[in-house]
């Protein structure tokens, strides 16, 4: 169990920069997706961590001690990497046991740590296959099994699952959660999925061109995302201009909204599309708007339905797949007080997290 | 049945105009209009390995030559071929033609200028400056060929080999090397061939004092022993076909081949 500590962590490549100002704590034992698009730099901050690049600026420090100019041999950071990148000369048991055998230790010991640990990521009796032999999923859990049996540190994995099918990512998801609760190692994941980064981690750091525009759990970045940025890379769909007075939001059309959160003047408000509930009949109620259906998707989990408020107002409803609609049909959308959510202009600007 | 007839007309043609050779290395007199030799003999395989024919002398020489040699060249070739492989750096283009130049000016055209420096350095006649002189066209083949190899090796491997505790060393021996075998015998073969069958480059700089089996050889066919020039001839080839024969193997290893890059 270790506590990682990123600051003004700083890289350019060519005049380009991948990583500016980076300032960021992983707890011991904690599970965190740095989450952002393909190209932000998350990457980029992995590979300084492990110790392949160095950063232009910044310190990087495991358990207190700055590491910044200790090779990455002597990090005990393990990192497992996107195409698994078994060694294709080794068996799948000697793949396990490479780290084993870099740190001496003798050919005995090895193999059964090896065959142990082949155990746990429920690849009993592979050891003495090769590489090629095995399916996208079973090598990237050998990978896996090669970075944990050297009981690192930390474990950094960059986009492991983005090259396995949807059923097999749900499994290895689960598995690698099993791995961290066993072993207590301190996990940071690089996703572009943000799917992927809720699910698996205790907190999210998402960032946008190098820069972190927020650190909080899943269930904040959801409900409270700190710009329109992250609200729309979170999933969110309905955005609206709004003149508030406290708790009174007025939508363009002159409707009053009620929202939890005081503010005066103008903002941009949200609210999830899967809080949104729908009603076939009127209803006396605070935030009850009254709509038309004008687009039903189902997706099988949910059903999508477009509403229109007013003449260019529309609003994304998610709503179980047994409720039915259809095109044309009048409802009334209800907007819980407590899920309205906002930002003012201040707060899209890139704010610098989590300074210890 | 297309296939193997072709397989025998490439041992054919590769191997018939040795055939006359190994006639001669075994017969005495054997002239034009005769269709069978007069005479068979050991007598020029016994020359071969007499002392007073100094072909052995010749053929240690060589090996040891050829062997430096090889090790020379991929120990600058390996970092050289690494670089120009995986990074990008400016002048990488034109680097690489000036690589190609030895390939390309004739050793002729620059003999007379090396003579004259390995003199000035009191280096003429010696057994290292046969080996530089060697290196000249070796070097650039190598690293032109492991420089190919390294342009399809994936470097997260490295990267991954390092995060798991191994040091540079380790990663070079136990990662990188296994993993681009192929093309390092590949390119072992090609320099110790160059360096085996030189001869005029060698010629000049050995000053008479390095006598390697080419110039055995070409002493031999000057004197018109055709007997004993065809032993020597065969004994010639076969350091390079058994060298050849064992890299076959090395290549045809599965193992060795998936280490290039596409797992």
């Amino acid at each position: 169990m270790s506590q990682l500590v990123l600051q003004n962590l700083t890289k350019h490549f060519s005049g380009a920069t991948a990583v500016q100002d980076l300032w960021l704590e992983v707890q011991a034992g904690e599970i965190l997706a740095l989450l952002g698009p393909s190209g932000c730099g998350k990457s980029t901050i992995l590979q300084m961590i492990a110790g392949v690049l160095q950063p232009d600026r910044g310190t990087i420090a495991l358990d207190g001690k700055l590491i910044n100019r200790v090779p990455p041999e002597k990090r005990d950071i393990a990192l497992v990497l996107q195409r698994g990148l078994l060694f294709p000369h080794l068996t799948v048991g000697e793949n396990v046991a490479f780290g084993l055998k870099m740190r001496g230790i003798n050919r005995a010991e090895r193999e059964e740590k090896a065959i142990a640990m082949l155990h746990q990521v429920q690849l009993d009796g592979f050891g003495d296959r090769k590489p090629s032999a095995l399916s996208g999923g079973q090598a990237q859990r050998v990978a896996l099994a090669r970075s944990l049996v050297i009981r690192p540190k930390l474990l950094l994995l960059d986009e492991p699952l983005s090259a396995l099918d949807a059923n097999l990512r749900a499994e290895m998801q689960d598995l690698i959660l099993r791995l961290q609760t066993q072993t207590g190692v301190t996990l940071l994941i690089v996703t572009h999925d943000q799917a992927e980064a809720v699910v698996m981690s205790q907190r999210i750091a998402l960032m946008f061109n190098g820069r972190l525009r927020q650190v909080d759990s899943p269930e904040q970045i959801y409900q409270q995302p700190s710009d329109e940025t992250v609200a729309q890379f979170m999933g969110g769909v309905n955005f609206f201009a709004i003149q508030a007075q406290g708790q009174q939001w007025k939508l363009p059309n002159g409707l009053v909204l009620v929202s939890q959160h005081r503010h005066q003047g103008a903002i941009r408000a949200t609210i999830r599309p899967e809080q949104i509930q729908v009603f076939t009949e009127m209803r006396s109620q605070n935030n009850i708007i009254p709509a038309t259906v004008i687009a039903n998707r189902f997706t099988g989990t949910q059903r999508r339905l477009t509403l229109a408020i007013a003449a260019n107002l529309t609003l994304q409803a998610w709503v179980t797949p047994t409720q039915d609609f259809h095109v044309g049909q009048a409802v009334w959308a209800y907007l819980p007080p407590e899920n309205l959510w906002y930002f003012s202009q201040a707060s899209a600007l890139p704010q610098a997290v989590e300074v210890p | 049945m297309l296939k193997n007839t072709l397989i025998v007309l490439v041992i054919v043609v590769l191997f018939l105009p040795l055939l006359p050779l190994l006639v001669w290395s075994f017969s005495q007199g054997w002239f034009f209009p005769q269709f069978i030799p007069e005479q068979w003999t050991f007598q020029h395989w016994i020359q071969v390995f007499s002392p007073a024919s100094r072909v052995m002398e010749g053929l240690v020489q060589s090996l040891a030559i050829a062997l430096t040699t090889t090790m020379l060249s991929l120990l600058v070739g390996l970092p050289a071929g690494r670089a120009i492989g995986l990074m990008e750096f400016p002048g990488k283009a034109a680097l690489k033609l000036f690589l190609l130049t030895p390939i390309i000016v004739s050793p002729l055209a620059t003999l007379m200028g090396m003579q004259f420096v390995l003199i000035r350095l009191g280096l003429n006649g010696t057994l290292f400056a046969v080996v530089l002189v060697h290196l000249m066209p070796t070097i650039p083949y190598m690293t032109l060929v492991l420089a190919s190899v390294f342009a399809n090796f994936d470097m997260g491997y490295e990267i991954q080999a390092r995060s798991l505790g191994a040091s540079p060393l380790q990663v070079l021996s136990q990662v990188t090397l296994p993993l681009i075998a192929p093309g390092v015998v590949v390119g072992a073969l090609f320099a110790f061939l160059i360096s085996w069958n030189e001869f005029l480059l060698t010629f000049f700089v050995s000053a008479g004092r390095v006598f390697t089996l080419p110039m055995v050889l070409f002493t031999l066919l000057q004197g018109g022993n055709n007997g004993l020039t065809a032993a020597v001839a065969i004994t010639s080839v076969v350091p390079g076909l058994l060298f050849l024969l064992l890299a076959s193997n090395a290549l045809q290893n599965e193992t060795t081949l998936a280490g290039l890059g596409n797992v």
